[in-house]
């Protein structure tokens, strides 16, 4: 990759110094912003240039001390290298740049022990620390190190083993107590969605199907079953529906009536979801999204013939929009951790 | 204003003397401070010529020297310093010191002067004073003033610190002795006072109506580097909370001083320290977590165990760091925990102190007050000194979300001119008279009896509190976090 992207090489001991240096070098023209520290963990060298255009863009409309660190398995002993730069937007004034620091990290050996120690130490002082980690989640977890994140974003989307995983997360939520709120950027990316469905139901008429639901189809694109299993665990969770069987598909529920409910994820390609279809007796309630639409399109049947439709946003599965949306409205994620519980149940 | 004076320097070859007296002299002269009439003698053992002792200095001067260095300013002020060289057991070494200083009176006019820096190991103290005694330098004539400075440790318990009071009270009066604790010269410890008292929206809310705890730090990455044999014999509770961070404490808790004359502002701090509350042995294993670092990593490196530092007890049971919650039993602070910690080998290296303020009710905003936390003042003492304050801000948008933002001013960036180091403004105040910066005898024991109680809680229980773990680089033992986290507070991040 091409590392002058990184800015300029830095000792590891002079950071702060080197820092201050480029920001006496830009005084006048450009004012420093900073309101999160905002760490991205990610693996191998190729992720560092993705990584810092994504935190260009992100720097636009979060103002923040970046820093990302990157693991790579290393030849031979123990290294840390380290770059500063900076990323400058007009404000919106249009007279002054803003500009964040970003932090270059590239960890080479055992990188565990190393990464603790080098995001301590280089903090913004009583910002929150929003760490991304892109990533499976650590076995052994440094437990100091996750009492000190705020938020801690993810996708669990990109996990191979979304069971293990979400365990794992359940098990560091528990030890890091109510600070550490758990950003899961696959969550995020069901907004839209979740936001349609209770939009759909918040119509009185539509309402009163609620209780009578007796099946729910999803359909997700093939990678996306962990986004669809979140969808259907928020649905559970909230519905209080509860699991009949073991684990075996279709998956069968029963809601607080003691009525049977029915639920089929099926794969296909297209959009993430691209398809949620509730049925309650001869009336569905259909949310049906075509590839690269912006849009969910929202049908209420009855008998088989369209009562009326509508058209919702469907937002952006773009990683600066999930991280944007998330940062921007992203609250405690007490219905989230909710979901969690019930999802580790059907994965 | 410093008057004209012979400055003498006891432990000359000393790190102390390369690293931070002689630059800070040189940094006064640099600022046109200096008084015309001063001499700088280096009393030490080793055998070396005025001319080599100069060469030595200009070289650790131009390396930590604050403003670099200007050669013209050098060699101008470097003609003033001598050398002298004698065991600080002789009595020839007195007596031509004796005739040395009364030769620079006459030749430079510094007047009959003297300030003596004590920079040796206390265990030198006693001798090195029965000796200015016997020889008379620490009287003076009529007008003139002789004075010295004691550097720390200022004893290792209560018992020692007596003792040596009373060894140097025999030689100095109390008016002229000068026990130096660096901290309080750093502009940032002194803009303690200012902060408080000059500014009128502080004060009101500077007492346990609006104060939920105070957090006092002071964390290296560095580790004992080559100290191992005092530091074995001090540990971080003697080595920095029993001087720095207790007079840290002292400056951020006491009254209103009724003027700002030494003694004035010495006694309120003595008053904090008699009223911080003595802690029994159980109130020691509930209050105080000593730890010691095991391997870890800092910088990118591996670092090893405390024991298996150089010249370390590999047994040793040496705390490098310590993190108590101390109470001041006064009208003032009635409830309000003070959480200091102190360590080495921890991530970040910085001397802070916070202010956290208490919550605003949860009617309107706070209903999820977790998010954005208390407002917290931030005075850093070291490094990039300065003062933060964290409040609440909406973010831009439809909803309302409240994020905490950061009110930050830095020295360094502020004023356009460097800050004078420690040592210069006390090496100033101290040629002129003002005691204000340096500890008294009281407080001193006063802090040392506070100490003792932890010390003989540790040392003389027959079931002593563990000693925790914690790895390099991190922040410290978890009983640590524990010590905050029952009463539902954590340690501020740095």
């Amino acid at each position: 990759m091409d590392i002058t992207a990184l800015g300029q090489p830095v000792e590891l001991g002079q950071i702060s110094r080197e820092l201050t240096k480029l920001w006496e070098s830009m005084a006048g023209s450009s004012s420093r912003a900073s309101l999160v520290n905002f760490a991205v963990y990610c693996r191998g060298v190729e992720a560092l240039e993705s990584n810092t255009k994504l935190i260009s863009e992100f720097t636009r409309s979060h103002a923040c001390r970046a820093m990302l660190l990157a693991d790579v398995p290393a030849t031979t002993g123990q290294r840390v290298q380290a770059w500063i730069n900076a990323h400058c937007h007009l404000s919106r004034a249009g007279a002054k740049q803003v500009c964040c620091e970003q932090i270059t990290f590239l960890l080479e050996g055992a990188s565990q022990k190393l990464l603790a120690n080098t995001l301590f130490a280089n903090l913004d002082s009583d910002l929150p620390l929003y760490l991304w980690w892109q990533a499976e989640l650590p076995e052994e977890a440094n437990e100091q190190l996750w009492t000190w994140v705020d938020r801690l974003i993810f996708d669990s989307r990109a996990w191979e083993h979304p069971r293990e995983q979400f365990a794992r997360l359940q098990a560091l939520l528990t030890e890091a107590g109510s600070r550490l709120i758990p950003c899961d950027l696959n969550w995020t990316r069901t907004l839209h969605l979740r936001q349609a469905v209770a939009q759909m139901f918040d119509n009185p008429e539509n309402l009163a199907h609620l209780p009578r639901i007796d099946q729910l189809n999803l359909v997700h694109a093939p990678g996306s079953r962990s986004t669809a299993v979140l969808f259907a665990a928020w649905i559970i969770a909230q519905l209080r529906w509860t699991k009949d069987a073991a684990n075996s598909a279709p998956w069968e529920f029963t809601n607080p009536d003691g009525r049977t409910v029915t639920c089929v994820l099926e794969e296909s390609a297209g959009s993430e979801i691209s398809r949620c279809c509730f049925v309650a007796g001869d009336v569905s309630i259909d949310l049906t999204r075509e590839s690269g639409s912006p849009f969910f399109r929202a049908e209420v049947q009855r008998n088989r013939s369209a009562q009326w439709h509508h058209l919702l946003p469907a937002g952006s599965d773009n990683p600066v929009d999930l991280l944007d949306e998330e940062l921007t409205t992203g609250g405690r994620h007490r219905v989230f951790c909710k979901t969690l519980a019930v999802a580790l149940t059907l994965l | 204003m410093p008057q004209p004076c012979n400055v003498v320097i006891f432990g000359a070859s000393g790190d102390l003397t390369f690293r931070k007296l002689i630059p800070a002299l040189y940094n006064i002269a640099m600022d046109g401070d200096l008084p015309a009439a001063l001499s700088v003698v280096g009393f030490a053992r080793r055998e070396k010529t005025d001319a080599q002792f100069r060469g030595e200095l200009e070289e650790a001067a131009r390396k930590y020297s604050r403003s670099g260095l200007t050669d013209e300013v050098w060699d101008s002020f470097s003609q003033r310093v001598f050398y002298h060289r004698s065991e600080f057991g002789s009595d020839e070494g007195y007596r031509t010191l004796a005739e040395r200083l009364d030769k620079l009176d006459a030749e430079r006019g510094t007047r009959g002067n003297r300030l003596f820096y004590l920079s040796v190991a206390p265990s030198e103290f006693e001798g090195i004073l029965q000796k200015l005694a016997k020889f008379n330098l620490n009287t003076t004539k009529v007008g003139s003033w002789s004075r010295v400075i004691v550097e720390k440790p200022f004893g290792t318990d209560l018992p020692s610190a007596q003792e040596l009071n009373e060894v140097v009270s025999s030689v100095f009066s109390e008016r002229d002795t000068y026990r130096i604790d660096h901290y309080l010269g750093k502009e940032t410890a002194q803009n303690i006072m200012v902060l408080r008292f000059a500014n009128a929206i502080f004060e009101p809310l500077w007492n346990h109506r609006y104060i939920d705890h105070v957090q006092i730090t002071a964390s290296e990455p560095l580790g004992v580097e080559g100290r191992g044999p005092y530091y074995e014999s001090s540990g971080a509770l003697r080595d920095m909370v029993q001087n720095h961070l207790l007079q840290l404490l002292c400056l951020v808790t006491m009254e209103p001083p009724s003027d700002l004359t030494a003694d004035s502002v010495r006694d309120e701090k003595v008053k904090v320290v008699k009223a911080l509350r003595k802690m029994s042995p159980e109130d020691v294993a509930r209050n105080v977590v000593r730890g010691q670092y095991v391997a870890g990593a800092i910088g990118g490196k591996e670092v090893v165990p405390y024991r298996e530092e150089e010249r370390v007890s590999p047994t040793s049971m040496t705390e490098t760091y310590v993190a108590l919650k101390v109470n001041i039993d006064n009208w003032r602070w009635a409830d309000v925990p003070f959480y200091i910690r102190v360590g080495k080998r921890l991530a970040k290296g910085g001397t802070e102190i916070a202010i956290t303020f208490k919550s605003a009710p949860g009617v309107l905003f706070n209903k999820e007050a977790e998010m954005g936390g208390p407002n917290v003042l931030v005075i850093r003492i070291q490094p990039d000194e300065g003062i933060s304050l964290r409040v609440q801000s909406k973010r831009p948008g439809a909803m309302l979300r409240i994020d905490p933002v950061k009110l930050d001013f830095h020295y360094g960036t502020s004023f356009g001119k460097a800050s004078p180091e420690a040592y210069e403004r006390l090496l100033l105040d101290a040629m002129s008279g003002d005691a204000t910066l340096f500890a008294r005898r009281d407080e001193v024991e006063h802090a040392w009896e506070f100490i003792d109680r932890i010390e003989d809680a540790w040392h003389s229980n027959a079931a002593p509190p563990a000693l925790c773990e914690y790895a390099a680089g991190s922040w410290g033992p978890k009983e640590a976090d524990d010590l905050l986290e029952r009463d539902g507070r954590a340690w501020r991040r740095m």
